[in-house]
């Protein structure tokens, strides 16, 4: 048992070391492309966690990601000094402009109806600081009407999808805002006192490579806590924790949270280094391809999940180079996609797994590592 | 007002256009089958097919998108999804991998433009199909002036209800049908063949959205992801009604139909969807097993 739980480690501190030294690798082109993949792998380690461990299968990941990518994007547009001195005299967003009412005084306050918001995101802290507190306040919102209603399985999938979709109207729908279908973009790079986050260079990529290691650690740290542990009881039969005497609700909002604010911060770090944030965040098939990674790499497994999320992205960049290519991949996606559900529920990582259990080979020993998918999917279907 | 409210039945009656499959596949099957949205797409193509190559009009590809998706979701039953009753949410999965395939193989034309090969009507690009002259321009009733064609899509998604719910109710299949929604387990002991039900269920799921793609074609261009957002619509329908219940269905579509419309006619179509979407995550919230529940199960 322990040294299974060595070899775990092992594994992510691999991962780690990998990714660290990526860059030596790589031109910058791939640099800031590697970049954004890690940025899924952090989304595919958010969906683990709450799918995997929680047994909540949230197909509204991309609220969250969306709103953390918002929210550091409005700061980030108002530190644009291209898209501010676009024809004022005072410094306003460029789509403000064109979407203002003829005659209206080119302040933030007031140039449209509702550009005060604007107004507290001049300061990019400000900014990040909301990328973190809305994601988490929504969960915290949502997860508690929901558990505490003891509503469950598909009946929440169904109700994360309308939610995002209905935000994504919203968003669209708030032209003079949000810049509707076209989002923001054109925006300035992200300031850590002086030390500007250019998306082409290795300083960038280590901002993300790092975010997404601690993520990793620290989750993994997380459901190895009593409070983790708890958590994966609710999920294999949540009546009996009830019984328990464990608040099975309070477990699952605080888990709903904290992948909701991995998924934030995913999404903050996508817009610095992908320079746009758009309403195709919160498309229903970005939510759900967030889940098909996390159920090739594996669902239930935080690193898996991760390096599903990246191992897809860098095989369909590849592979997409190849002219004429690039539908057919997403044809063999779709395949890979029926064929992991048909006869790989556990992911690669349930390979990985597997092969770690034959390699410690103890006879005797339960496999209390590895945990029973089925018994939470089918937990899930009731 | 009158014309608002006839927009409002026909937006509902394409909800449940695509929602009654639906309905059938997921009450009775317990299957959430994302691929609906492609057969809905697949009939649409039939259409466009069928009007290139046949010269057939709407009329004729009814049935014929009827057969050619009921054999598909055959296909699709007893290759993936029968391997996967119990797991709800492991056929969303699964479907959703088929959904794509689908769509691919319509963008890529069965792979034939790797070849050079191109086959006129399918491919990446839009589609458009002619109505037949009879189902064009608008009818008057009283002082509202009334589109054919939205008017067609009511009456043909009335008898497609009617039908369905005599073929459920009225015929010894649809009472095994009734039965494996009730207690699968329970009616395979009383000796129904349930594999066999099923798989002809999810035929019959898959042939009304084949039908409704028919409808579709009608007043929406035909392109390969045309389906996605149905899919979605669809089964707010279902949850909302309440799953396993057809007159739940048939309520909800009309209600969130005629939100929509109201609403659209109030602000714009965005924002008409925007709370179509809140109130279903209410009355979720609300009442989690739906308008209409069954008991059972």
């Amino acid at each position: 048992m322990l040294s299974k739980q060595k070899i775990d480690w092992a594994i992510y501190a691999a991962f780690v070391i990998l990714i660290m030294l990526a860059p030596l690798a790589m031109d910058t082109f791939w640099l800031n492309r590697v970049a954004k993949y890690l940025v899924y792998g952090m989304l595919g380690t958010a969906v683990a966690l709450s799918w995997g461990y929680a047994g909540i299968l949230n197909l509204g990941q991309g609220l969250f990601f969306g709103a953390g990518a918002y929210m550091l994007a409005m700061s980030l547009k108002l530190a644009s000094t291209t898209s501010l001195q676009q024809g004022s005299d005072k410094p306003v967003p460029d789509f403000m402009l064109w979407n203002a009412e003829p005659g209206a005084p080119t302040e933030l306050c007031c140039i449209t109806k509702a550009s005060f918001l604007w107004l507290p995101f001049q300061s990019q802290w400000f900014g990040v600081a909301m990328g973190l507190i809305l994601p988490v306040l929504l969960a915290t919102v949502l997860g508690t009407i929901v558990f505490r209603k003891r509503i469950a399985g598909v009946f929440v999938s169904i109700i994360t999808l309308a939610l995002v979709l209905l935000v994504r109207l919203v968003v669209i729908d708030s032209q003079p805002v949000t810049n509707g279908f076209n989002g923001l973009t054109d925006l300035g790079w992200f300031n850590v006192f002086g030390l500007e986050f250019d998306p082409y260079v290795t300083a960038t990529y280590y901002l993300v490579a790092v975010s997404l290691s601690l993520v990793l650690v620290g989750v993994r740290l997380l459901v190895e806590t009593r409070a983790g542990i708890v958590l994966q009881a609710v999920r294999d039969d949540q009546n009996r924790a009830r019984y328990l005497g464990f608040d099975v609700p309070a477990y699952q909002t605080f888990f709903f949270a904290v992948s909701a604010a991995i998924a934030g911060v995913a999404g903050m770090l996508y817009v610095i280094v992908s320079e746009f944030a758009s309403p195709t965040f919160m498309d229903l098939s970005f939510s759900i391809t967030m889940v098909v990674w996390a159920a090739v790499g594996g669902r239930s497994s935080v690193l898996g999940a991760c390096i599903g999320a990246i191992l897809i992205n860098v095989i369909s960049a590849t592979v997409s180079e190849t002219e004429g290519f690039a539908e057919a991949w997403k044809a063999i996606i779709g395949l890979i996609f029926v064929l992991v559900v048909l006869y790989l529920p556990r992911g690669l990582a349930g390979l990985a797994h597997d092969f770690v259990d034959r390699f410690v080979a103890r006879k005797s020993s339960p496999s209390g590592q590895t945990i029973g998918v089925t018994g939470a999917s089918s937990q899930a279907a009731e | 007002m009158l014309e608002v409210l006839f927009i409002g039945l026909s937006l509902g009656s394409i909800l449940l256009l695509v929602a009654l499959g639906l309905a059938i596949t997921y009450g009775a099957m317990g299957v959430i089958n994302m691929a609906h949205g492609e057969m809905v797409m697949v009939g649409a193509y039939v259409t466009v097919l069928s009007g290139i190559y046949l010269g057939a009009n709407v009329f004729i590809a009814i049935p014929l998108a009827f057969i050619v998706t009921a054999l598909l979701g055959l296909l699709i039953e007893r290759v993936v999804v029968r391997r996967l009753y119990g797991r709800l949410l492991d056929t969303l999965l699964a479907t959703w991998g088929i959904a794509i395939l689908i769509q691919q193989a319509v963008r890529l034309e069965f792979g034939l433009s790797f070849f050079g090969i191109h086959i006129a009507g399918l491919g990446p690009g839009l589609q458009n199909v002619s109505v037949p002259e009879i189902l064009q321009g608008t009818l008057s009733i009283g002082a509202a002036e009334i589109n054919r064609y939205r008017a067609f899509i009511i009456i043909v998604t009335a008898i497609l209800a009617v039908l369905t719910w005599l073929i459920i109710y009225r015929t010894s299949i649809g009472m095994q049908v009734r039965a494996i929604i009730r207690n699968p387990k329970m009616a395979a002991a009383c000796g129904i063949d349930v594999t066999r039900v099923n798989a002809l269920t999810f035929a019959f799921g898959s042939g009304l959205a084949g039908v409704a793609g028919v409808m579709m074609s009608g007043f929406k261009t035909v392109f390969p992801d045309m389906g996605t957002s149905m899919v979605v619509d669809g089964f707010l329908v279902v949850v909302m009604g309440g799953v396993g219940s057809l007159l739940g269905s048939v309520l909800s579509a009309g209600i969130l139909g005629e939100i929509n419309g109201l609403v659209a006619a109030a602000t714009n179509d965005i924002l008409a969807r925007a709370v179509v979407f809140g109130v279903v995550i209410a009355i979720i919230v609300l009442k989690p097993k739906g308008l209409f529940a069954l008991k059972g199960r």
